[in-house]
């Protein structure tokens, strides 16, 4: 670790540079710029997967669907449910970047909070509808791709689960301020991301016959 | 994260040197890590390199049998590509990227060292198979359902540790490319503009995106490896409705732009080295940066001429783009003969390196275009003028750009030069004994030796080849003996030569020669992406303001 | 002054020529052998084309790059012309090189089409089962019965032989029983992947006309795992009437015909009377299948079975004399020592060396 102290928290650059300083602090803080990257590279991750499901759909003669004897999947009521929940943890995540760009740390931690309890209720959610499906992983092309596009959208808001539990506790020591709260706009464009990506899984997955 | 602004000269706090690299956040430290992580597993690669050439030497099997054999060049593929060609020029980028564009470091310094440090991890959980009963042995490209169904045809857990280590290296990748990315678009010095960064800079950047696109998507396949093996998942198991060719799509859809990830950053060595020996600006710097960017566009539409003889993929289409690429990588080539043509050229040992590079590339490009034409391919396809081909690729143009960048940047980083004398020794037993090693392998092709064979028929008429490629391997071999020498020697006693040993051009010669800590005390001012030449010649570059046009900045294409 | 520069023309030239020569001998090595079937002789001719091109662009561009390097070394301090560039040059070479490979793209793609025609009714399909690691040749006939096809399989000893007419298209059905394999034969200039599908959906297929009688060896050319290496095969054309005497032959259950062995193939000489073989020692070359011509002089059977250590590597049919002869055509041993028997009478045996 550095112990040349950064003045921003964007990277750590000491005071030896004054001459150097980058010339573009214009646009997007870094950190922004590299989330955006990240997500970038993430969109190519589910793209491959979604690139699988497509495949083995248009490959499969005959009927697409779950394994004879398992119940067809139906979007009402659980699928349904869990998405409300989670597009609605996107709001409450952009009111709380809404409320630290006013300065208003308790709002920020409210909304936060409210946050990651949408997300724990939609993963509890997926589990329950996990364990209520008739069928597994390994029960044919059907249930490999399911479980596989569903479990890392699942894995990914998991992880959006705990960058919003790190967001929490130090939202709550009051580390975040008006001009001082780039975590703040790099998670919440994971979880919109994120949250994209289960729209995308859920129309097709659902819906597209 | 400190907030107290302590003095970086006071030398209050000292740590031991082992410590110090363990813990480095220093992009140069970090490069240098990188670079010598890549070497040793390059060593390690080449050592299965040489058991595969003494097997292949003369029909029979004399040293191994075919199980050993195919782990061999399962290993020997995968380390040389994963973790000797990426990141080394990885580690080149680091150390010298923020230099040229006048930055202190990268953009996330403790992302970079976690990208660094993934990279062992990942190379010694694919070596590690070793240990556990055989390390994986479906080839690098680990087609399914041979890799996919580990009942019946991949027993034993060394292919689920090459596909952990890939997961590992994969990440690596990915982060280091958020990483030159933002640094590349960030953290640019006052006046140095996207159209003044040096070539290198402008390859790192390509690479760098075609890395962060192309690796996820092989991720994703390696996961659906990961799945079908151990969960009992069927995405390429045709008797449960998947299916096998999906795999190749996946990984050639990473695995192509993977070429260019492997081939660009050289590109962008010799694209340095060839204008300082040559004391001439490089021959059309736009057309070179669009020629690029043109590579990277293409790269993603060719994936699928590794798979012409699968029957499965649409073949004008992909023959024609794949056809298409050979244009602006024509276009460097005639750039850089352009860049030497009238010239005053000096044979440096990186130098003669770079002209390797591209006497050898152009070969390499040359047996790519043969193979863009499908009923060839149907012919060579699978055979030793594939494994030729891509050795002239990765060995005559990576390899050789690494090689060029090692001897260039060794001065930059310690402050000392490679001997030359043992430099120019290890470049001619190098060159002589690729050739010997490779160029035979296209006549082996033509006659239909397939590749990924343990053992051939006597009466193939295949053996004299083998014979000389097998001497050849040796040959280079022998040629590292003098480079590690030369390495060693210099690093103890070589000799100093100050801060621009070369006469360069770019921005990380005008600090000091190893740089200190965030690199810059003070920089030159930037007005063409040859500051350090400008200001070499700024007499010069006055005198003729006055008449017009100053030196450096005249008429760009 | 001039004398030099007359004398580094001179130099330059037999520079020039010696890359040259160069060229051409590394272009010797870079021809295929004679392509054995119609469709081989198009790629073949494509081939030839690209390569003469490649050449021409290797001579040139290696040609100016070892130019530059000898004529343009640095002198004196002077600094050269700073060219920065020209844009009418850039657009120059990027149409050369457009060109070329447009040249290239349009021959191949009406290669493509002659290579991949199928007609409407091939004269002999054959089914291809590859699996890990051999291959089974099934020839189908025109009953829909695949259970009574006449059936090829090749054993680690003997790689199995396709029979196939000349002159005629064929057509293979490309099917693979577990992964991966490629159906590769080297003179007829291409392969063909044989993948494992999903029920239901086509499988590969690859036709050819062969043009010249002859043996062509092949082997598998996707790496398909431990046992790749031995995936050989090779196919044996000959003429049509050969061709129908042997299909008939086989289809009736007889035992195949012998299908033509190789010209300079060795015949051994083999005798048996009184119980016993006239000799207790054979030589044959090593790698080169051979021929044992075997006459069973008595009215009691004999056959000839080759074994190493407790392993059977050969095994004659059956024959009863007087003085009945048939030719066994014996698969390439390795350099070794092997034993000979009559497996009817074991005490019948003998030597048998490969060389």
């Amino acid at each position: 670790m550095s112990v040349d102290a950064p003045t921003s928290q964007t990277a750590d650059m000491g005071p030896r540079l004054e001459a150097a300083r980058p010339q573009d602090n214009r646009g997007l803080s870094i950190p922004l710029v590299g989330m955006l990257l990240f997500i970038a590279s993430e969109m190519m991750f589910f793209g491959g997967l979604f690139a699988a499901y497509f495949n083995a759909r248009a490959s499969t003669p005959g009927e697409w669907g779950p394994p004879p004897g398992a119940e067809e999947l139906s979007p009402v009521p659980l699928a349904a449910i869990l998405t409300v929940i989670l597009i609605a943890s996107s709001f409450t995540m952009q009111f709380g970047v809404w409320a630290i760009r006013r300065g208003d740390q308790g709002k920020l931690r409210m909304w936060v909070g409210v946050t990651l309890l949408l997300g724990i209720l939609f993963l509890s959610g997926q589990l329950y509808d996990y364990s209520q499906l008739g069928f597994g992983i390994g029960d044919g092309i059907f249930g490999t791709t399911f479980y596989t596009l569903t479990g890392f959208h699942g894995a990914h808001v998991f992880g959006g689960a705990v960058g919003m539990t790190i967001l929490f506790a130090r939202a709550s020591s009051g580390q975040f301020s008006a001009r001082n709260h780039v975590a703040v706009e790099a998670i919440s464009m994971y979880w919109h991301f994120v949250d994209v990506v289960w729209v995308a899984l859920f129309s097709i997955i659902y819906f597209l016959k | 994260m400190a907030t107290t602004n302590l003095n970086p000269r006071a030398e209050s706090y000292r740590r031991s040197w082992v410590i110090e690299w363990l813990t480095t956040v220093d992009h140069k430290k970090i490069g240098i890590m990188y670079i010598v992580n890549s070497f040793l597993f390059f060593f390690a690669a080449g050592i299965l390199a040489l058991v595969i050439r003494s097997e292949l030497a003369i029909p029979g099997l004399q040293f191994l049998d075919e199980s050993t054999y195919n782990q061999a060049f399962t290993m020997h593929g995968t380390i040389m590509i994963f973790l000797f060609v990426v990141p080394v020029l990885a580690g080149f980028a680091n150390y010298i990227v923020p230099l040229m564009l006048g930055a202190p470091d990268m953009a996330f310094p403790r992302i970079n060292a976690l990208s660094f440090w993934m990279l062992p991890l990942g190379g010694l959980l694919i070596f590690s198979g070793y240990l556990f009963g055989g390390a994986a042995a479906e080839g690098w490209t680990g087609y399914a359902p041979l890799s996919s169904n580990a009942d019946k045809f991949s027993a034993g857990v060394g292919t689920d540790l090459w596909i952990m280590g890939l997961v590992f290296v994969g990440t690596s990748s990915i982060l280091g490319s958020v990483n030159f990315i933002t640094t590349i678009f960030k953290m640019r010095a006052p006046g140095m503009t996207i159209f003044r960064m040096p070539i290198f800079v402008w390859t790192v950047l390509v690479t760098a995106i075609l890395i962060l696109l192309a690796t996820p998507v092989l991720t994703a396949g390696l996961i659906a490896l990961f799945i079908d093996r151990n969960y009992g998942g069927s995405f390429f198991d045709p008797a449960a409705g998947g299916n096998p060719i999906l795999w190749q799509h996946l990984f050639w859809f990473f695995g192509h732009p993977e070429v260019y990830i492997v081939i660009l950053p050289a590109m962008g060595v010799v694209s340095e080295i060839l204008p300082v020996f040559s004391r001439k600006p490089l021959f059309g710097y736009r057309a070179f940066v669009y020629a690029t960017i043109g590579i990277g566009l293409l790269s993603w539409s060719v994936w699928a001429h590794h798979m012409f003889t699968t029957g499965r993929v649409f073949l004008p289409f992909f023959a024609f783009m794949t056809a298409l690429i050979a244009v602006p990588t024509g276009v460097k080539m005639f750039n850089w003969m352009a860049t030497m043509w009238r010239g005053s050229i000096t044979f440096a040992t990186p130098m003669l390196f770079a002209i390797g590079f591209i006497t050898m590339f152009l070969i390499g490009g040359i047996s790519g275009v043969i193979l863009s034409s499908p009923p060839i391919d149907f012919h060579l396809q699978d055979t030793y003028f594939v494994v030729a081909h891509l050795h002239y690729v990765f060995f005559g143009g990576s390899v050789f750009g690494v090689f060029a960048a090692t001897y260039f940047w060794f001065p930059k980083m310690f402050g000392r030069r490679l001997n030359e004398k043992l430099g120019k020794t290890h470049f001619w037993i190098h060159f002589i004994g690729f050739n010997l090693t490779f160029f035979p392998m296209h006549s082996l092709g033509i006659l239909g030796m397939p590749r990924r064979i343990a053992d051939y028929s006597p009466d193939a008429g295949w053996t004299i080849y083998n014979l000389m490629s097998t001497a050849g391997a040796f040959m280079i071999a022998v040629s590292i003996v003098p480079f590690l020498i030369n390495v060693v020697a210099t690093l103890i006693n070589g000799e100093r030569v100050g801060d621009d040993p070369w006469e360069a051009n770019t921005l990380e010669w005008a600090t000091t020669s190893p740089p200190p800590p965030y690199n810059f005390d003070t920089l030159p001012p930037i007005r063409s992406e040859r500051p350090v030449f400008d200001l070499r010649h700024k007499h010069d570059a006055e005198q003729l303001a006055i008449e017009g046009t100053p030196i450096g900045t005249g008429e760009r294409p | 002054m001039r004398r030099t520069v007359a004398a580094n023309r001179w130099r330059m030239a037999l520079r020039a020529g010696l890359l040259f020569a160069v060229a051409m001998l590394l272009g010797g090595c870079l021809v295929p052998r004679e392509p054995a079937t119609t469709q081989a002789e198009t790629t073949f001719s494509l081939y030839i084309l690209i390569l003469v091109m490649a050449g021409i662009v290797f001579v040139g561009v290696e040609g100016f790059i070892v130019f530059s390097v000898f004529r343009y070394r640095r002198r004196d301090d002077r600094l050269p012309e700073q060219i920065h560039g020209n844009n009418r040059i850039e657009v120059i070479w990027t149409i050369i090189p457009t060109v070329i490979v447009l040249i290239i793209f349009v021959f191949s793609m009406g290669a493509l089409g002659t290579v991949q025609a199928k007609s409407p009714n091939p004269a002999v399909t054959v089914e291809v089962d590859a699996f890990q690691w051999q291959w089974t040749f099934r020839y189908r006939d025109d009953d829909n019965d695949p259970n009574n096809d006449y059936s090829v399989t090749g054993s680690a000893q003997q790689p199995p032989v396709m029979t196939l007419p000349v002159g005629q298209p064929i057509r293979l059905v490309l099917h693979s029983l577990d992964v991966i394999h490629s159906f590769y034969v080297p003179q007829f200039l291409i392969k063909e992947d044989v993948v494992p599908v999903p029920e239901g959906t086509a499988d590969n297929e690859l036709e050819f006309t062969i043009e010249r009688a002859g043996t062509y060896s092949g082997q598998c050319a996707e790496f398909c795992g431990t046992g790749h290496a031995n995936m050989a095969f090779s196919i044996q054309a000959m003429e049509q009437a050969d061709y129908d005497a042997w299909i008939a032959a086989a289809r009736a259950g007889e035992s195949p015909p012998p299908a033509p062995p190789p010209a300079d193939a060795t015949v051994i000489e083999l005798n048996a009377k009184n119980i016993a073989f006239d000799t207790d020692r054979i030589e044959v070359p090593a790698g080169k299948p051979f021929i044992i011509r075997f006459t069973n002089q008595e009215a009691v059977p004999h056959n000839v079975g080759i074994y190493s250590g407790g392993t059977e590597l050969f095994q004659g049919e059956n024959i009863t004399g007087p003085d009945t002869t048939v030719d066994y055509q014996v698969p390439a041993l390795e350099v070794g020592e092997y034993d000979f028997l009559c497996t009817i009478h074991p005490t019948m045996n003998g030597t048998l060396v490969a060389q």
